[in-house]
């Protein structure tokens, strides 16, 4: 009574200090106002001089994607210092939350840095653990860099040019994604306003050819290319119609520009084209939207659609606009609306990948707020079309995959580490069979530089320890988004997830638990450190009937976070902070504030006294691993015996075997000890007793089999014998 | 649980099958928690079994019109897992043991059964949700 008296006091006091913590996250899920992302006046809404130091005006939004100009006055004059531009204007690059970063940066008119502010994030991670301020220094990272660099996450590579910044341990995936934020928004403006140049592409050289293809086999050698917008994709409600569906492709090549617009027009159009123009077509065949939108009435801007070729963007003015009032090709499908768009840009080649880009905004459903959200569709000529065939293009690796090359060594060292512990625990028969219950050392040898590795390696070093806000994370994504790139992005994690998804099923979660959870194998290693040092008499169990009560307070508290979730992620993420994993090995204990170090210290040190208390009544994690380790393939063992005798329950540190001598597998951390027992003649007291028997008998004392018995002994049937010795 | 006390282990109506027979009643026992012939069932809680399946699987029907939110369908999906945890233990109040392709069932516990269920319905639910939603039926 005494004990839930202290928790009922406790855990109040626990959810205030919780909460006091979160005011320290300035920019966690903020409301900005709705005018940011829409008014022409960017910084009536926005701190620009924050980013841009010395000017004192702006102009209003312009270009496409949209920047604004920053001046200082000079002698009555006004000097243009720079631009400034909102990150979610150009891209929308989703960071570890699957939400944007909103960023506000200021770049120079040589095109460096000149200040970076987050406005607005919903990074779980920056909200409690590492301080927001570690983002901030991320960012200043960028001051004074050039935006044509190439600044990438980890070491710089002066050999490769390349420029590295320093990461923040622990939130990798929300700096590699705001990495690209930064060079994509700086990229897009820079090249917009003339800072970076366009790379010169070699023009595409079209093979002779009359042929006047179907639509059918235009689509078919991809000549004509198709991009469907979903409505949910933008945030509306569907009614069965996509939000755009459009086909498209390009008309230069004269066997595709005959077929879509015939002979006449399209001599005719490529009679209206200088050297170096291209001309494409774009015809929507359903949707609920145009995309040529409104904005070219306004501005003279077509801003629903663009052409990307790499890194350079071609965008269409009223004037690269010309109409197309039929496709002539057979089987084309009926249109609505229709275009053909000339590219200007002399950096563009037919013989080289580009994209049609769509440019739209996503409706939030809670805010009604706009933001943007762009899709693509990639777009490659046939070698068939083009003389020599296509030329080689090597495409840069993904992020997640660069991620993985550069910690190649690590990945291997690790999985290999799996590997071994897992062939270990597999050979956990002959293990136990040279165990005796007063040397354990063949099973502990094992077990016990797993749990070194785990902690020294895999907790502080490496900082993968797996956390029940990843299950809330993936359990999500299962149902609303689910992104490969979010998780490949921690391979040590995404690794550790697989091996734990695997074993759960083949042995259950106690191989995770009881061998391999880094924050568990710290726990258990200090009650073991306790029990060498003395401390032994100290040391205690919880009764077992109190503790068969206790043990399904995990379990609410991961239904409890699984349920919040639902509703609140970011409220779900702060009560994750049940788990003191982050306050172990991510921050520190020393780090943190001084109720996260005092929960964290304080489990610490009951688990001197007591073995895995976490583990045992309050892990999340554990609890979502013990639902599917109902259905584990392969259990330990036990006998007939088991049921009446105790020896085994007696030792069981996880206290997971029931009076009837059966093994609640959802608590037993598979530490070997009861099967140790199984085999161990002097200590398993069925066993005892046979070989007791055997030999005040003088019967030998044959192997023990598979069962835990010794393999019976069977007299040979007399007439056998008969004619053994006839023999 | 790892059986000692060997009184734990039960043996479903179509334990005795093989082959694709047994593969066929196993997928049937999955998704069909009532009751089949020689089982004993408990009418109140078979009945409002009944009528709950019923509601969900108009839900689930309402979904796939586009007329049912992804939570709500999330909520009727929850609440009659729930009522089968209650109708399993009533009438199938076992779970498998060992190797998911073995012959060996024990009884069910409470918890046995709601981490039954709640596997179980999660994978269905998965699959019918990313299926509606990848037509288009469903909205998040």
């Amino acid at each position: 009574m005494l004990s839930l008296r202290a928790l009922r006091r406790f855990l109040p006091a626990l959810a205030s200090a919780l909460v006091a913590g979160s005011a320290l996250a300035d920019t966690y899920d903020v409301k900005l106002p709705p005018e940011l992302s829409t008014s022409p006046k960017l910084c009536d809404y926005a701190p620009c001089k924050d980013v841009m130091p010395g000017a004192t005006s702006f102009s209003e939004r312009r270009g496409q994607p949209p920047f604004v100009e920053a001046y200082k006055d000079e002698a009555g004059q006004k000097k243009l210092l720079g631009y400034v531009m909102l990150s979610t204007d150009i891209t929308d690059i989703p960071a570890y939350s699957g939400k944007p970063v909103v960023t506000l940066i200021g770049m120079d008119t040589t095109g460096h840095f000149t200040g970076v502010k987050i406005l607005k994030h919903s990074e779980p991670i920056l909200l409690l653990g590492i301080p927001e301020a570690a983002l901030v220094k991320f960012n200043n990272q960028y001051l004074g860099k050039f935006v044509g660099d190439n600044i990438e996450i980890g070491k710089s590579r002066p050999e490769e040019n390349l420029i590295g910044l320093d990461a923040i341990t622990g939130a990798t995936v929300t700096v590699i994604a705001q990495n690209q934020v930064m060079m994509t928004s700086g990229n897009e403006v820079a090249k917009q306003v003339g800072i970076l140049k366009p790379v010169n592409r070699p023009q595409a050289r079209f093979i002779a050819s009359t042929a006047t293809p179907s639509w059918a086999e235009l689509v078919s050698d991809g000549s004509v290319q198709r991009l469907v917008v979903k409505a949910e994709e933008v945030g509306l409600k569907s009614d069965g119609r996509p939000y755009m569906d459009l086909w498209f492709g390009y008309l230069n090549e004269p066997s595709i520009g005959r077929a879509i617009l015939g002979k006449y027009g399209y001599d005719g159009l490529m009679s209206r084209l200088s050297a170096g123009e291209h001309a494409i077509f774009i015809i929507k065949t359903a949707g609920m939207d145009s995309f040529k939108g409104s904005g070219f009435v306004r501005g003279g801007l077509y801003d629903r659609v663009q052409v990307r070729q790499d890194k350079d963007s071609f965008t269409f003015r009223d004037l690269d606009y010309v109409n197309l009032w039929g496709v002539s090709a057979s089987g084309a499908p009926a249109f609505d609306e229709s275009a053909i768009f000339i590219i200007r840009g002399k950096s563009f080649s037919a013989a080289y990948p580009w994209k049609l880009i769509f440019l739209g905004n996503k409706i939030d459903k809670e805010t009604s707020t706009k933001t943007f959200a762009n899709f693509d569709k990639e777009y490659w000529l046939d070698a068939k079309y083009l003389e020599g065939g296509r030329p080689k293009v090597v495409k840069p690796d993904p992020t997640w995959l660069k991620v993985w090359k550069e910690r190649a060594v690590e990945i291997g060292a690790f999985t290999v580490f799996l590997l071994l512990i897992s062939v270990a625990y597999a050979s956990r028969d002959k293990l136990v069979r040279r165990s005796t219950h007063k040397n354990k050392w063949p099973v502990n040898a094992f077990k016990y530089t797993a749990w070194v590795v785990s902690i020294g390696f895999v907790g502080f070093t490496a900082m993968a320890q797996p956390s029940i806000t990843q299950v809330l994370t993936w359990f999500h994504s299962l149902l609303f988004q689910w992104k490969w790139e979010l998780f490949l992005s921690d391979p040590l994690i995404f690794v550790f997830w697989i091996f734990i998804i695997v074993t759960v099923f083949v042995w259950g979660r106690g191989f995770f638990c009881g061998w391999l959870c880094p924050f568990g194998s710290l726990s258990e290693l200090l009650y073991k450190i306790g029990q060498a040092v003395g401390l032994k008499r100290f040391q205690f169990h919880l009764p077992q009937k109190l503790h068969d009560k206790l043990k399904w307070v995990k379990y609410a508290v991961f239904f409890g976070l699984l349920a919040v979730s639902f509703f609140n992620m970011g409220l779900a993420e702060k009560l994750a902070e049940v788990e003191p994993f982050k306050t172990t090995f991510l921050v520190g204990i020393m780090n943190r504030s001084w109720p996260y170090s005092l929960f964290a210290a304080g489990l610490l040190g009951l688990s001197i006294f007591t073995e895995r208390p976490f583990c045992k009544y309050l892990c999340p994690l554990g609890a979502a691993l013990a639902m599917p380790t109902t259905f584990r393939w392969f259990g330990l063992k036990r006998k007939e015996e088991c049921t009446s005798c105790k020896a085994c329950a007696k030792g069981c540190g996880s206290l997971a075997i029931d009076t009837k001598g059966n093994i609640d597998q959802r608590e037993c951390m598979l530490c070997l000890d009861c099967m140790v027992l199984y085999y161990d003649d002097h200590a398993c007291p069925p066993l005892a007793q046979e070989r007791k028997r055997r030999t005040k008998a003088g019967q030998p004392l044959t192997p023990i089999n598979g069962k835990g018995y010794y393999i019976p002994i069977h007299p040979a049937p007399a007439d056998k014998k008969q004619e053994g010795a006839a023999a | 649980m790892t059986i000692a006390d060997k009184t734990e282990l039960r043996q479903p109506a179509y334990g005795n099958a093989h082959g694709l027979k047994w593969l066929a009643a196993e997928a049937w026992d999955h998704l069909w928690p009532w009751a089949g012939r020689g089982q004993a069932a408990r009418k109140l809680i078979q009945g409002a079994g009944f009528a709950l399946a019923i509601a969900a699987t108009v839900a689930w029907v309402l979904a796939a019109m586009g007329r049912l939110e992804a939570g709500a369908i999330i909520g009727w999906w929850f609440g009659w897992s729930v009522l089968e945890v209650f109708v399993r233990l009533d009438a199938k109040p076992y779970v498998k043991e060992g190797p998911w392709w073995g012959h060996l069932y024990r009884r069910a516990t409470v918890m046995d059964m709601i981490c039954y269920v709640s596997f179980k319905n999660l994978l269905i639910g998965a699959v019918l949700f990313i299926g509606l939603k990848s037509i288009g039926a469903l909205q998040v």
